[in-house]
């Protein structure tokens, strides 16, 4: 009855918004998301769990939805691995980008689900934070280990512990034409002047040199991420937004970051119009050839491949050095799609077999063909058109999430103390100045409020 | 007991006894989860009494823009709302041929799914890119109008207040014609023979005598400008754009995080909460400004 009714109260806080509304609200789709089409059929050999007779059922709750191309090809998983443990079956539930949202409602009404997946900043910052994740540590083994590139496996560990498998992997690049690099005698940038550089040459030829979707703040963040990554190096962000009196901000790098953002715009590698632009409109400019680049998760080729048609140039590089910056071009912000096995599962180590079947080569290479994704399994190739974006992965030197991984530890530090307030200055609505200024007062503020 | 307050009872009870299961009770256990902080994902709950409230109140910039934007429909949307539901429903109520065609076609964008609504808007019509709008100014030689930018983070509230307005014009036409209709046609004769103005007529005869319908909608639309969620949520496409957060808005981004793993249902739920009080203010606030002496005819 208490579960009950805390589900009721969850529906009439949401009712609250919702019940005056004609309709339900629409589910954005991801930016991330790609079209379905046929899905391959992952290979055997299928991995066997413990042998036993005792008829189990798995409890999955995925963050496709049923007709996506990597759904299609977890489902082929699916039974290769009911297959060959006849005692097991996967019942899964297809949410779509809310599954971690519903599934929260879900474990409130009392439901049992086995494991999940969801982008892994989302799930260390819900449910490994509210403490619903299962320690894998015991489960996995040092070959287990030794099969993933380096540093994704750990990248969401929580005082030691391991809670997340990541199975998709996407780099945060810049993503660009061939044809348009070539076309304005370019090459892929390596540090900041060459970028600005880069953009002169663009604009000489009538390109214009970035792509800007002014209205996804988690896309123009990535540029205050990196210039403080690349000056300061990986983590320090983390470290100034954990700084209770926001003194930190006062860094000189943090304007210096700000002001190169805005050096973009002014310096013409971002045409005006961009701030008009609400996706997908700026990177379909990308795909009609009138623009160069755009700095966004590998998935921008897959999510264009409509648009651009097979035979489109990609290529990628890494967000460029700053001169006399303390990070190296080869720290890379990724963003992994990832397994979570529920605190409460009731069949935690057969769920694990799953995750590591849904790991080996034959699936990850299903997943490679069916979804068009980079994967974190050593020695798959990634689709050709983002054959860099793998490069970069296995050359990483530190790697780090959504806001130098605040996303996952305070995402509501992140979103509203400095994401947002940047995307503002980015757009114009604050002068560098006035942000740096903000961040230091709205940091306090916060820590103030907790 | 008299029979008749028994069998009131009686009947009422089903429907009353599921007012008090679906919505009461959730609605008081609402109070009560507002003064915890709570993920929702556990029973791990700490109560922090009025601390929700204090925080949303004192140390939360964001509530206050959204709270700010709830306003701005409020008052500038109603503005322009009324003014251009009492433009229209005049007009058809003018012996227009195919009135009943018109006050239809004015309806229609309520009986649209918002998704298309907040689609067309955004995409089809104030795009840089490929709106409708840009392009006409351009054809039409306004180049400098044409480059506008409608969906800039320093406009897009206010293109997204004149689609808001647009889509309820046509349900307050709808109601205000429903109360000039019942108005004697004899009274509007009487007094153009006296010499009465169009505007001394409306100001006279209309608004006085419909002045209860008014009342109505003027509280209809404080309320669900209030609780407006789905347009703004919508319009923000794939984004999360504090520049359009209403409260409803910001109360989901609290407590269901869209895309962000921000999951405070407690602190939502305070949100909630001062809605629920905001909306009883606002709706005693008006009934006792518009309140008047009822007027029999």
């Amino acid at each position: 009855m208490k579960h009950l009714y805390r589900l009721f109260a969850m529906m009439i806080v949401a009712s609250v918004v919702l019940a005056a509304c004609g309709t339900a609200p629409v589910a954005t789709q991801a930016p991330s998301v790609t079209e379905p089409s046929a899905a391959p059929v992952a290979t055997e050999p299928a991995a066997t769990a413990a042998p036993t007779t005792e008829k189990i059922e798995l409890v999955y709750w995925s963050m496709w939805n049923e007709k996506e191309n990597q759904a299609m090809a977890i489902q082929e998983a699916i039974k290769a691995f009911e297959s060959a443990n006849p005692n097991i079956t996967i019942k899964v539930t297809w949410n779509g980008r809310q599954n971690q949202t519903l599934l929260r409602n879900a474990i409130a009404s009392g439901t049992k689900v086995d494991f999940m997946d969801q982008d892994a900043d989302q799930v260390a910052g819900g449910m490994v934070a509210a403490g619903q994740g299962y320690p894998l540590n015991d489960l996995i083994t040092p070959d287990f280990e030794d099969i993933f590139v380096p540093s994704v496996l750990h990248m969401f560990d929580v005082d030691g512990k391991t809670y997340l498998v990541p199975y998709v992997y996407n780099t945060a690049q810049f993503f660009y034409s061939k044809d348009a690099f070539d076309k304005a005698g370019v090459t892929p940038p390596q540090t900041w002047d060459e970028l600005l550089a880069a953009c002169d040459k663009l604009n000489a030829v009538n390109i214009n040199p970035i792509a800007v979707e002014s209205d996804i703040q988690g896309y123009n963040a990535v540029y205050f991420t990196y210039l403080l990554a690349r000056l300061k190096g990986p983590g320090w962000m983390r470290q100034a937004a954990y700084d209770k009196t926001g003194e930190m901000w006062k860094d000189p790098a943090v304007l210096q970051a700000a002001q190169m953002s805005m050096d973009l715009w002014t310096k013409g590698c971002i045409p005006d119009v961009s701030k008009g632009y609400k996706w997908p409109q700026a990177q379909e400019t990308v795909a009609a050839g009138e623009t160069a680049m755009e700095l966004v998760g590998s998935w921008l080729p897959t999510e264009l491949v409509k648009a651009t048609g097979p035979d489109f140039k990609w290529g990628s590089f890494n967000f460029p050095e700053v001169s006399g910056g303390a990070g190296k071009s080869t720290d890379l912000m990724a963003f992994m799609l990832s397994y979570m096995i529920l605190k409460d599962a009731p069949h935690p180590k057969e769920s694990f077999e799953f995750i590591k079947f849904m790991l080996s080569e034959e699936n990850q290479k299903g997943m490679v063909t069916a979804g068009l994704v980079g994967v974190p399994r050593k020695g798959v190739a990634w689709p050709a058109n983002i054959a860099d974006s793998q490069t970069a992965a296995e050359t990483a030197t530190v790697v780090f999430g959504e806001g130098d991984g605040l996303q996952g530890a305070d995402a509501e530090l992140w979103v509203k103390v400095i994401r947002d307030p940047f995307n503002d200055m980015f757009v114009g609505k604050l002068t560098p100045e006035q942000f740096v200024e903000k961040l230091v007062a709205d940091t306090a503020t916060y820590w103030k409020g907790k | 007991m008299k029979p008749r307050a028994s069998m009131i009872i009686l009947f009422l009870m089903p429907a009353g006894l599921f007012y008090l299961a679906l919505f009461l009770l959730p609605a008081a256990w609402a109070f009560y989860y507002s003064a915890f902080d709570w993920s929702g994902f556990s029973d791990e709950m700490t109560f922090v009494g009025l601390g929700n409230f204090v925080k949303l109140l004192t140390t939360d910039p964001i509530f206050w823009s959204s709270f700010g934007n709830t306003l701005k429909i409020i008052f500038v949307g109603g503005f322009f709302t009324f003014t251009l539901a009492f433009l229209l429903a005049m007009l058809l109520n003018s012996g227009i041929k195919g009135k009943k065609v018109f006050r239809a076609l004015i309806f229609l964008p309520n009986v649209i799914a918002t998704i298309a609504l907040t689609t067309m808007w955004s995409f089809a019509i104030f795009s840089p890119r490929s709106g409708v709008l840009p392009n006409f100014l351009k054809l039409i030689g306004w180049t400098s109008a044409s480059k506008f930018l409608w969906m800039s983070a320093d406009h897009v509230f206010w293109s997204m207040l004149i689609a808001i307005v647009w889509i309820n014009v046509g349900y307050f036409v709808v109601l205000i014609l429903a109360g000039m209709d019942r108005i004697p046609i004899e009274f509007y004769e009487a007094a153009q023979l006296d010499g009465a103005s169009m505007i001394q007529q409306f100001f006279r005869i209309t608004l006085p005598l419909m002045w209860d319908v008014l009342t109505v909608s003027v509280v209809l639309w404080s309320i669900s400008a209030i609780k407006v969620f789905e347009f703004p949520f919508a319009y923000m496409g794939a984004g999360e754009d504090p520049n359009l957060y209403t409260i409803g808005v910001y109360l989901y981004i609290m407590g269901f995080g869209k895309r962000q793993p921000i999951y405070q249902l407690g602190y939502a739920t305070a949100i909630g909460v001062l809605m629920l009080l905001l909306i009883i203010v606002v709706s005693i606030f008006v009934r006792r400004l518009m309140q008047r002496e009822s007027l029999q005819y």
